[in-house]
């Protein structure tokens, strides 16, 4: 089994936990104050390109400079284990070291175009970084720490029934790294085990994509959709009520479009979306709305506060009452 | 030949040298007058043709005439002639005889009479110095004791002991569990490619059995395994751990009315877990031995089985016992285990009871299983409406837990149950979703009754199967009308891959044999020695190798007992040129026999002894022995030393000069260049050392020293010390830097027999590498 | 009737697409057995014509007819084909590369012309944004309070404790600047130049 840090660590920001759902980044940091997990954020740090990329808008190798650029950053402030919040930017950041280290050219051109750029310090020399050692989603790290969270829970989440939903970029594109099950994915299972919760293990369509396809949902609806329902149907027969997520753009997937679906199938999934950060500190007591960002969820969480014991503030009618709107 | 002669003083050795014209081939390019005079020896005889029944008399009248100690021969190619030679010279000893090759390594590489010449000067020099050093030896002659262990009672160990018991060789068969027969008694049917039909598994064996059960020459030891291996001087030295059995062997009358009061109910892993057996038990009724045995995992200790028990022969409080035993050789025969499905959990194997292996299937459709030879569905005992087989699962996959290989019976397994079924069950469905349908040789025309039974064929490797609402849908393509299908269907059988047993890795461990990169155990070589491993005496028969079927399995069984009675009855002959150890100087450091590859060193009663039939003479142990404890018999340091000195001496200032070491393999290629007639520079002097493993610093320097202006050192890459043999070359080069003289004088190759016009290449480039260096000792060296 | 022609370089596609800088070292393409695997589980095939193994052997036969085969544009970018392709071949990979291809030689440029808005978002602030267009289909779709979302995503991450997610105007000349020495902008140019 690989060795996972944790310290040292990079947070590597994503785009869609940006302004899709933040709370998975602070729900993140919430966690690893709690149970000691040293990192840092960077303001200097570029996204992956990873929707682009796979838009195929990007081209390999500018993938690849712009991600030598963000390994300096993370070399500079000796934070070299990077830890992403997205499965995109960790099949992405993977590949790239990977491209780096065994292609001379490609690193040439690459130290190149940072020479041009005025960026010599950054240039990238082989093994730098080790694809690895260095690269983690921060699904393993929570799992590795699942021991020690287990200790801060407060609030008792199991009378959800609970399904996951592994990302495909961190499962199938660097499978020898995946840890917990590539053909059936339980690094999430494992995490909320070690919770005193069970899952429902096992499902059809269990490693099926969310459906999102990068250009697939935009350009191919209707496709991208017939994928998203198919997983959701198996979940309502087995009578689901939490889909967990690791990755922003499958939670986007399911989040934002299940009311869509459900119009067009006229039924009703009764399944809630939370990424498993978001899941753990709800567990640990965290704020929904200041810690878990669930003001930015489609599907309303606060059906699922309710029903806990626990008393919250719920925000969920006046929640538009505070943003501006348009 | 009496001890005063051998110590006498080597300059004061009587030397006969005889020179071969051989009709022309030589002496049309050496001058042979020159060569004569420029020898120094007791006698120096020329001939025409010294092979002759007339050459034979000059040597040997010579040899008694002149009292001669040693005899240098130069001619041909030892390998042509050196038997002939070794011959003629009776009554001396034969290893008193050196060839001196003047022909393929001399006349016919270098068409210049002058240099032609001067090269055999030095290569008949040469061999004098050598046979100078020469000891009279005799053959090895390697004795095996009438005794054998076979490992592994499955068909492949039961075939193998019979075989060997049949030839008067005593035999014990080990066998893990409480009985034997392995996996074949577990298969119900077998099929008969000839004959278009299946065979009672059971019926065929059970001859084979009870005949092994008979034989007196073997001796059947179940619920035992291997537990330690020692080699001393082609014997084995085993200990083998009797797990207790706790019933008594000779009381028990195999009643059975033990088992019907244990109260302890498990599982039944010869049904493949789909019965319950007691704690006490016999796995079937034919079991041999037809004893009961107690699992001691299980066994509450109750005491019931005891009290019912009328002869009196379960003992709770037997135990294990370790048994020591000597056996001139070793049948690995731990057979195979099948995949473990955990690791394509995507076929959801044992997430439903329809979702059946191959095996299981054997196992319901056994007349001894489970519902006794019907087929009928486990979950709800209902004959299925139809059967999808699934194959290559777990075989042909390089994914991680995947197995590279094909396992080679899995297609006709299916074959085998689909026509079965067919037959019972003409309703039933029967599907088989294949990549490739693998059934050579007769296989096919049993293949195409299968597909006239109805048995159908898509082609496409699913990539899951799941359960909705009570059915089973398989996920595949149909890869010939590109179309992604589900195939509904209510059993599901899965053509699981073979792996090596764990046994077999045990075993393999404890014997010290190599694996290969799929942990069976591997062959010595894969087409010339296919039962050999790589330790001598150790030989292998049925899927430990590999997977195979019950045929195979039983012609690798014989061929292994073949092996064995060879090494016994043969007593094999073998040229004496092994390592021999100094105990005096050997502090029990070990580094030899941690070097050794073909494990021929070994400690015995606080002594390293080295066993000549394994050793090889390659020389790798005398590198790490700091104590100069070792040395190789026919290549001793005196022996190397002083042929580099007889090649060297008479070297002229403006010379250049090139020694090459070659490996025998090496030696032949340079041969082959000789009798293609390809020109050689002149500069190289070829001297044949066993293995490079045998070349020291001392050996190179001293070369450079008499003044070879470069070094060539070539050897054969498949052989198992060739990894060493690199690594030392880099070492090799240190040393030169460190006596200033430049690494790149050292040239390292590997040689192939075929590949001659290559090394005669190779010669050309170094040799005008060696010229654009300069001279030894030139400025570039330092 | 289909004939293999006399070729000099019947592998050219092959070789083409494992000379790529998108494949990897392991690339098994040529070890395909055609089992279907990969199709069988693939979400594109069972829900359009796209069919991963036949785009395997389009490329093994050095059909280039494949480089613009519609077809292509429907993979999802899964991996689920790479996770079990038993040869050790990754048709995912496969077909990046020749969406690539299409993209530089063919006609592929205009499947991607609508997302050149994520390019120039990324150019100018290090961070790629949805295009408009699709915005909007995904604001009828999701509802209005996803719009509203948009427009208090600064104060929501206030709320939760987070900082400004723009990179500071350096990072942001230093992306723009490796993207213009990369090709990138070149690039992004071209495409939205490119007719539909
Ligand atoms: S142990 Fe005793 S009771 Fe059991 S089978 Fe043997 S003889 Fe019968
Ligand atoms: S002593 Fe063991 S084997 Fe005998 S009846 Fe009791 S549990 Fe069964
Ligand atoms: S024998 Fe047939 S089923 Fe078995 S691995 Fe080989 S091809 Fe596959
Ligand atoms: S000479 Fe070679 S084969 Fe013989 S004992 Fe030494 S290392 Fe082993
Ligand atoms: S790519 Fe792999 S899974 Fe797909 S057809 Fe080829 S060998 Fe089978
Ligand atoms: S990556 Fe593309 S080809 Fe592979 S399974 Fe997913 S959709 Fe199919």
């Amino acid at each position: 089994m690989k060795t996972i840090p944790d310290k040292d660590i990079l947070l590597f920001k994503s785009c869609l936990v940006n302004v899709e759902y933040p709370g998975v980044e602070s729900s993140a940091c919430y966690i690893f104050d709690k149970v000691g997990v040293e990192y840092y954020v960077d303001k200097r740090q570029s996204c992956c390109t990873g929707l682009g990329h796979y838009y195929d808008l990007f081209d390999q190798l500018s993938t690849t400079a712009l991600a030598a650029r963000n390994f300096h950053i993370a070399a500079k402030t000796n934070h070299k284990n990077i830890v992403t919040l997205c499965a995109t930017c960790y099949a992405i950041l993977k590949k790239t070291v990977k491209i780096l280290n065994y292609n001379e050219d490609a690193r040439n051109k690459v130290n190149t175009i940072l020479d041009e750029s005025g960026l010599p310090e950054m240039e990238y020399t082989q093994d730098d970084m080790d694809p690895s050692k260095n690269i983690f989603h921060i699904a393993e790290i929570l799992f590795n720490k699942r021991d020690e969270i287990s200790k801060y829970i407060t609030v008792d989440l199991s009378e959800f029934k609970i399904a996951t939903h592994h990302a495909c970029h961190y499962c199938k594109v660097h499978y020898n790294d995946t840890i917990e099950g590539v053909r059936e994915p339980n690094l999430m299972d494992g995490i909320v085990n070690a919770m005193g919760i069970d899952t429902i293990g096992w499902y059809d369509h269990k490693r099926v994509t969310c459906g999102a396809g990068f250009r697939q949902r935009f350009t191919n609806k209707e496709i991208s959709l017939a994928v998203t329902s198919e997983k959701l149907e198996v979940l309502e027969d087995k009578n689901v009520e939490i889909l967990l997520h690791m990755c922003p753009n499958c939670q986007m997937q399911f989040d934002r479009y299940q009311p869509y679906i459900e119009k067009k199938l006229g039924k009703k999934f009764n399944i809630f979306h939370l990424n498993i950060t978001q899941y753990i500190a709800l567990a640990m007591g965290a704020d929904p709305y200041s810690v878990l960002g669930i003001q930015t969820h489609t599907v309303p969480i606060e059906p699922l506060l309710k029903r806990l014991k626990q008393k919250y503030d719920l925000k969920e009618d006046n929640r538009l009452k505070t943003l501006k709107s348009v | 030949m009496s001890k005063a002669q051998l110590n006498k003083n080597k300059s004061n050795l009587k030397i006969g040298v005889f020179l071969c014209r051989c009709g022309g081939n030589i002496s049309d390019i050496i001058d042979m007058e020159k060569l004569r005079l420029s020898v120094k020896a007791e006698v120096i005889e020329e001939f025409e043709n010294l092979c002759s029944i007339n050459g034979r008399k000059i040597i040997r009248d010579n040899i008694i005439k002149k009292n001669l100690d040693r005899v240098v021969v130069a001619a041909c190619s030892p390998i042509t002639h050196e038997k002939t030679f070794q011959n003629y010279v009776s009554p001396l000893n034969p290893y008193l005889l050196e060839m001196a090759n003047i022909r393929e390594q001399c006349s016919w590489v270098n068409p210049d009479n002058i240099t032609a010449t001067e090269k055999a000067i030095s290569i008949v020099n040469a061999a004098i110095e050598k046979v100078k050093y020469s000891q009279p030896l005799v053959p090895i002659l390697r004795k095996t004791p009438n005794t054998a262990a076979v490992i592994g009672g499955g068909i492949s160990g039961i075939s193998a002991s019979l075989s060997l018991a049949r030839q008067g060789i005593e035999t014990y068969l080990i066998e893990k569990e409480p009985t034997i027969g392995g996996s074949m008694v577990k298969v119900g049917k077998l099929f008969s490619p000839e004959k278009l039909a299946e065979e009672c598994a059971m019926c065929l064996l059970n001859p084979l059995v009870n005949e092994a059960v008979q034989n007196k020459n073997i001796n059947i030891i179940t619920n035992t395994t291997l537990k330690s291996a020692e080699r001393r001087a082609g014997n084995f030295n085993l200990l083998i751990e009797n797990k207790a059995r706790k019933v008594i062997t000779d009381r028990c009358i195999s009643c059975g009315n033990c088992a019907e009061v244990c109260p302890v109910e498990v599982k039944d892993s010869w049904n493949e877990g789909m019965t319950i057996r007691k704690a006490i038990y016999k796995p079937f009724s034919q079991a041999v031995p037809d004893v009961y045995t107690i699992d001691p995992e299980n066994c509450k200790k109750c005491g019931k089985c005891q009290d019912v028990c009328r002869m009196d022969a379960i003992d709770l409080t037997m135990e294990d016992e370790i048994i020591p035993m000597t056996v001139g050789s070793v049948v690995i025969a731990t057979g195979h285990k099948t995949f473990d499905m955990n690791k394509r959990p995507e076929y959801s194997y044992g997430r439903h009871k329809d979702i059946l292996t191959q095996m299981e299937l054997a196992r319901v459709m056994g007349v001894n299983g489970p519902t006794k030879g019907e087929l009928l569905k486990p979950s709800d005992g209902k004959v299925p409406q139809r059967v999808v087989m699934i194959q290559c699962v777990g075989s042909r996959d390089e994914k991680p837990g995947g197995r590279k290989y094909c396992s080679k019976v899995c297609c006709m397994v299916a074959i085998k149950h689909a026509n079965v079924i067919k037959q019972h069950y003409p309703d039933t469905d029967v599907i088989i979703g294949y990549t490739d349908m693998r059934t050579p040789g007769m296989y096919e025309k049993y293949f195409k009754y299968a597909q006239s039974n109805e048995v159908r064929l898509i082609r496409g490797r699913p990539g899951e199967i799941e359960e909705k609402d009570g059915i089973f849908i398989v996920r595949l393509e149909d890869t010939l009308s590109k179309e992604p299908l589900e195939i509904e269907t209510d059993l599901v059988v899965l053509s699981t891959a073979m792996e090596p047993s764990e046994g077999t890795v045990d075993v393999s461990n404890i014997l010290d044999v190599g694996l290969t990169e799929e942990l069976f155990v591997k062959e010595k070589h894969s087409k010339i020695k296919p039962v050999a491993t790589e330790v001598e005496g150790i030989y292998v028969c049925g899927t430990a190798q590999g997977p195979k079927d019950i045929t195979d399995s039983i012609v690798q069984a014989n061929a292994a007992s073949a092996k064995v009675s060879e090494l016994i009855n043969g007593g094999v002959e073998l040229e004496p040129f092994v390592a021999n150890i100094d105990n005096s100087k050997c502090n029990l450091c070990k580094k030899c026999i941690d070097v050794c590859k073909y494990k021929a060193a070994f400690i015995q009663d606080n002594m390293l002894s080295v066993d000549p039939v394994a050793c090889v003479g390659c020389g790798a142990c005398l590198w790490e022995c700091e104590n100069n404890a070792i040395e190789i018999i026919g290549q001793t340091d005196e022996q190397i030393l002083s042929m580099i000195t007889g090649m060297l001496k008479d070297k002229k200032p403006d010379e250049t000069r090139i020694i090459a070491f070659l490996d025998s393999v090496g030696y032949v290629s340079a041969d082959n260049i000789g009798i293609n007639k390809i020109n050689v520079p002149s500069s190289i002097r070829i001297i044949k050392i066993p293995s490079m493993n045998r070349i020291m610093p001392k050996h190179l320097l001293h070369a450079f020293n008499m003044g070879a202006d470069g070094i060539i050192m070539g050897e054969y890459p498949y052989n198992p010390m060739y990894s060493k043999t690199k690594e030392k070359v880099n070492g090799l080069k240190q040393e030169l830097i460190k006596n200033n003289i430049n690494p790149d004088r050292l040239a390292f190759y590997k040689v192939y027999i075929p590949y001659f016009r290559g090394l005669a290449n190779k010669f050309n480039k170094f040799n005008n590498q060696i010229i654009e260096l300069g001279k030894i000792g030139s400025k570039i060296d330092s | 009737m289909k004939t293999i022609k006399l070729d000099k370089n019947p592998l050219k596609l092959v070789k083409d697409v494992l000379n790529d800088l998108k494949a990897s070292p392991d690339l098994g393409i040529y070890k395909c057995v055609q089992c279907g695997m990969c199709a069988s589980i693939c979400p594109g095939a069972s829900q359009t014509e796209y069919d991963p193994r036949d785009m395997i052997r389009r490329v093994l036969e050095n059909d280039e007819t494949i480089i613009d085969d519609e077809t292509i544009w429907d993979c999802f970018s899964c991996y689920t084909c790479n996770s079990i392709c038993p040869s050790g071949n990754n048709a995912s990979e496969v077909n990046q590369i020749l969406r690539q291809m299409s993209i530089e030689k063919g006609e592929g440029a205009q499947k991607i012309k609508d997302f050149c808005a994520y390019g120039d978002s990324f150019m100018e602030m290090g961070i790629g944004s949805i295009p408009n267009e699709f915005f909007n289909v995904m604001v009828k779709d999701v509802g209005n309070k996803y719009m509203d979302l948009k427009v208090n995503i600064e104060d929501i991450r206030t709320d939760l404790g987070l900082g400004n997610y723009i990179l500071p105007k350096e990072s942001t000349d230093e992306i723009e600047a490796i993207l213009d020495n990369s090709g990138f902008k070149v690039r992004l140019e071209k495409i939205k130049r490119c007719k539909k």
